[in-house]
């Protein structure tokens, strides 16, 4: 079904996930500038934004945003890479509001700024606080491909090197 | 030699029994609510100070009296201690013309219910003196809502007592009760049910009892009217309420249920059986029901009340000129 | 009332922060963070014109532990107590969510046995916390009683859980493949003697508070939700089920063994408080039928997977998702795992948060009497809010 639906959008990266083994039904890796247009297609098909949040990795902060529907189950993770020195995103506040205090609390503990969102203030954090609990060491920091559930990539487009192509092999996750 | 007037001696001794009677009155009133509320509640309610609690009142007024009278420090302090002093004294007035015995009462006023009502008005000055000197937003709003529903209910109860009034042509208690007959058939609840009723609801509503206590709705607005209030301010505001809980029930036994009249002795026992009936009555009320909402709370007053109340005295005069 | 033009430095970072776009003949409240209705620490700044509430913002942070770092330097079986911890009152809806989660994302298959134990135990405490709820929402609405007869049956099952799971609150007896220990005959004894006797409770309930009709017109008509706002916070749980949505992950996707029993999901058409409140009490009752119809039907064998992981195991590389569904809505945790000693990154998918983020949309141009009731039927644990 979202296949379908994110026909017209430029997607990074589709596949197609297993839920048995990973709770995803889909995985779509965007551009940020897209991340607005996808909402929009998935608040018109009547999804539930279920959370946001962010994945701090080697190669930039992940902003996850998770979506699942409540006549076909099915969860939907939208993932959006932000630099780590410039970690911005878009807000999708004006289309689930609920993503205001889902964006407020990803801001404290990450650091990434969602620009548009209403009330840009701290939700859990004290405003004096200047450290964000969350973020990683350097060193300590994963690769994405090898922490992520990618599914069967579906669709994908050329210049995409966040997921090697080996790892479209198999149903879920990778195992140690 | 002067000479002092009877009828002086006999208000003295009166106020000084009135005192008593109040003072005791909240004591056993502060008790019996806690029971009752813990034995509607399945547990026991205060059972350790003394036999069964009994000592529990004198233990709370110990409590209170002994905290430290605290004025918030941008509050009116004139009005602020007026305001529970204006809540209480006037309350014992009211027992001047309650027609307690035959001839128990502290003096036959004439205009006794005019007087009652009169200054039972003056609560409502209370409560707002209360509200606004506090500087707190919370007293505020429970002082807007508390002047509203006296206000509103105050004209409800006082037509239904002009029923009663009506019928006999006085004002005066002690004449009111010796009109009515020994028996509960004689009393006047059997002439005038819609009245009673009407007078028992706008009673609630008067004395900010459940279910129309929003004035000091503790789960909305932290005590409403007295919440800065500690120690004895609040235990002033406290026995006030109970005080006005006695007043009204016994206005109601006077007017409706026969007063000090009963089927076998007449005699002041009677009056105190059917007051503390009523407070029984006023307390299992309060442990049972939920709070009305303060839109519906008023919706009632003036959609329902007012129109039967009206309807009920117009009824009266009509069939008082027709028979 | 200007703070900055009145030359006060009152109030904090959250209320100035409010009164940015307040008007000038309207007052601004401060519902909490002590207030005997805001269940917990929980502060909403409303603006008030009269009675009625102009705009209202919930403030939350008060409690917050930091959970999600908690994760990230403690083991995976060091974490499952703080599940207990996040929600007290579903805390095994948390502990099932995260060993859930695990069993996903390393393929674990959980014996039956211990299934059917999961599921007793959690049902028990779906009803303590719906018990909690009922008490605490009928004392918010001035009926000061409900809660006491609330509260002793609550006791009674308090108890009860605690033979089975070892604690009366923050449970913590799940185990990644299985249960903390199997459960005895004197837990069946003590589950199957409560049954009829709150079955016989709730018809007492359902006369003397819910039909009350002071209760009736406080709720009724009072919040109406439509699924439009629902799915734009992303509300979950009774609430969404109060509003004709028949959304319950247990049935949705078909978790453990709960399509062996015969239950249904209560679902309310009407959207408005009565309904999400009529909601859970159909709820207490089905959870009793699942629990009888388990403790019947309870299969021999073992409570924990043969070759369970040890305490020292750590979660293999990947990524999962696990939904359950608490007494107050979906429970996600979102587990991912480098293959090192502590996960990557948990996040906890709280239900009181999306469903609470609604408030401020729902309560606007209420009275405040209405916008507390609709407050107490979101069911609002704030240490899960705020983790």
């Amino acid at each position: 079904m979202i296949e379908t639906l994110f026909e017209p959008l430029p997607v990074l990266c589709l596949g197609k996930c297993d839920p048995a083994r990973t709770g995803l039904a889909w995985s779509v890796f965007l551009e940020a500038g897209h991340l607005r247009q996808a909402t929009e297609i998935l608040y018109r098909a009547r999804y539930c934004l279920e959370d946001i949040t962010a994945i701090d990795a080697e190669e930039g902060y992940l902003g996850v945003y998770h979506f699942d529907h409540m006549d076909q189950p099915g969860r939907v993770a939208l993932r959006v890479l932000a630099a780590h020195d410039a970690a911005r995103l878009p807000s999708i506040a004006d289309i689930f509001q609920g993503a205001e205090w889902h964006e407020r609390e990803t801001t404290d503990f990450y650091g990434i700024v969602f620009d548009g969102n209403p009330n840009p203030v701290p939700l859990l954090l004290m405003p004096e606080m200047t450290v964000h609990p969350l973020q990683k060491e350097p060193g300590a920091r994963a690769k994405l491909a090898d922490v992520l559930a990618v599914g069967e990539i579906v669709r994908r487009e050329p210049g995409f090197d966040l997921i090697p192509p080996q790892a479209a092999a198999g149903s879920g996750s990778t195992e140690a | 030699m002067i000479s002092i007037p009877p009828e002086l001696i006999r208000i003295v001794v009166g106020m000084i029994a009135v005192m008593a009677f109040v003072a005791l009155n909240v004591l056993i009133l502060v008790y019996a609510e806690r029971k009752g509320a813990g034995h509607i509640q399945r547990r026991p309610g205060p059972y350790e100070v003394g036999p069964h609690g009994v000592l529990q009142p004198l233990a709370d007024a110990g409590k209170l009296m002994g905290k430290q009278l605290l004025t918030p420090k941008s509050a009116d302090p004139i009005l602020y201690w007026v305001a529970p002093i204006l809540a209480f004294l006037p309350v014992l007035l009211l027992f001047v013309p309650m027609p307690f015995g035959p001839i128990l009462t502290v003096q036959d006023v004439n205009l006794g219910l005019l007087l009652i009502l009169a200054f039972a008005g003056l609560n409502v000055l209370a409560t707002l003196l209360a509200g606004w000197s506090q500087n707190n937003k919370f007293g505020l709003l429970g002082a807007a809502r508390a002047v509203s529903q006296s206000v509103a209910y105050e004209i409800p109860l006082l037509l239904s007592v002009l029923c009663i009034a009506f019928q006999y042509g006085s004002l005066n208690l002690s004449t009111l009760v010796e009109a009515q007959g020994s028996w509960p058939w004689q009393w006047n609840i059997l002439c005038q049910p819609l009245a009673f009723l009407i007078f028992l609801v706008s009673a609630f509503a008067e004395t900010n009892r459940a279910p129309f206590d929003l004035p000091e709705a503790e789960s909305e607005l932290t005590a409403g009217f007295h919440t800065e209030y500690s120690g004895m301010g609040f235990g002033l505001f406290f026995m006030a309420e109970y005080a006005n809980m006695v007043v009204v029930s016994g206005v109601c036994t006077a007017l409706f249920l026969g007063g000090w009249k009963g089927p076998v002795f007449d005699g002041v026992w009677w009056f105190l059986i059917k007051v503390y009936a009523l407070l029984a009555l006023i307390i299992w009320v309060r442990w049972t029901y939920p709070r009305v909402r303060f839109d519906q709370l008023l919706n009632i007053n003036w959609k329902w009340l007012l129109p039967l109340a009206t309807a009920n005295l117009l009824a009266t005069v009509f069939l008082m000129k027709v028979f | 009332m200007r703070y900055e033009e009145m030359g006060l430095t009152e109030g904090d970072f959250y209320s100035r922060n409010f009164e940015k776009g307040a008007r000038d003949d309207t007052l601004i409240l401060n519902l909490g963070p002590q207030h005997p209705a805001t269940h917990g620490v929980l502060r909403i700044i409303v603006e008030m014109d009269g009675e009625y509430v102009i705009r209202a913002e919930p403030v939350i942070g008060y409690l917050h532990r930091m959970h999600e770092k908690m994760a990230e330097g403690r083991q995976i079986y060091q974490y499952i107590p703080n599940m207990g911890r996040v929600d007290y009152g579903h805390a095994l809806g948390w502990n099932w969510a995260l060993v859930g989660a695990v069993e996903r994302l390393a393929g674990f298959e959980v014996p039956e046995r211990a299934e059917y134990i999961r599921v007793i135990t959690t049902e028990l405490n779906r009803i303590t916390s719906h018990l909690l709820w009922w008490g605490a929402f009928t004392l918010d609405l001035g009926a000061i009683t409900p809660i006491m007869y609330a509260f002793d049956d609550r006791e009674q099952l308090l108890d009860i859980l605690q033979i089975a799971t070892g604690s009366r609150l923050t449970h913590s007896s799940l185990r990644i493949g299985g249960v903390c220990a199997d459960i005895n005959d004197r837990f069946i004894e003590a589950c199957k003697a409560f049954i009829p006797h709150f079955r016989a409770r709730l018809p007492m309930y359902r006369d003397l508070v819910t039909g009350n009709i002071i209760l009736r017109k406080r709720l009724e008509g009072v919040g109406v939700f439509d699924a439009d706002l629902l799915r734009r916070y992303g509300a979950s749980g009774p609430v969404v089920r109060g509003s004709g949505i028949a959304y319950d992950i247990r049935k949705a996707e078909k978790l453990s063994v709960y399509d062996r029993f015969d239950w249904s999901v209560a679902v309310r058409s009407e959207g408005d408080s009565m309904a999400r409140y009529l909601v859970r009490m159909d709820e207490m009752e089905q959870s009793l039928n699942i629990v009888e119809q388990a403790l019947d039907s309870l299969p021999a064998g073992k409570v924990m997977m043969p070759k369970a992981p040890k305490v020292t195991w750590a979660v293999p590389k990947g990524e999962s998702y696990f939904a359950f569904e608490g007494a107050r809505g979906k429970v996600g945790i979102h587990l991912v795992s480098d293959g090192g000693k502590n996960p990557y990154k948990i996040k906890l998918r709280s239900p009181c948060f999306s469903n609470l983020s609604l408030f401020a949309e729902a309560a606007q141009g209420t009275l405040l009497a209405d916008a507390l009731a609709i407050l107490g039927s979101l069911d609002l644990v704030i240490p899960e809010i705020d983790r």
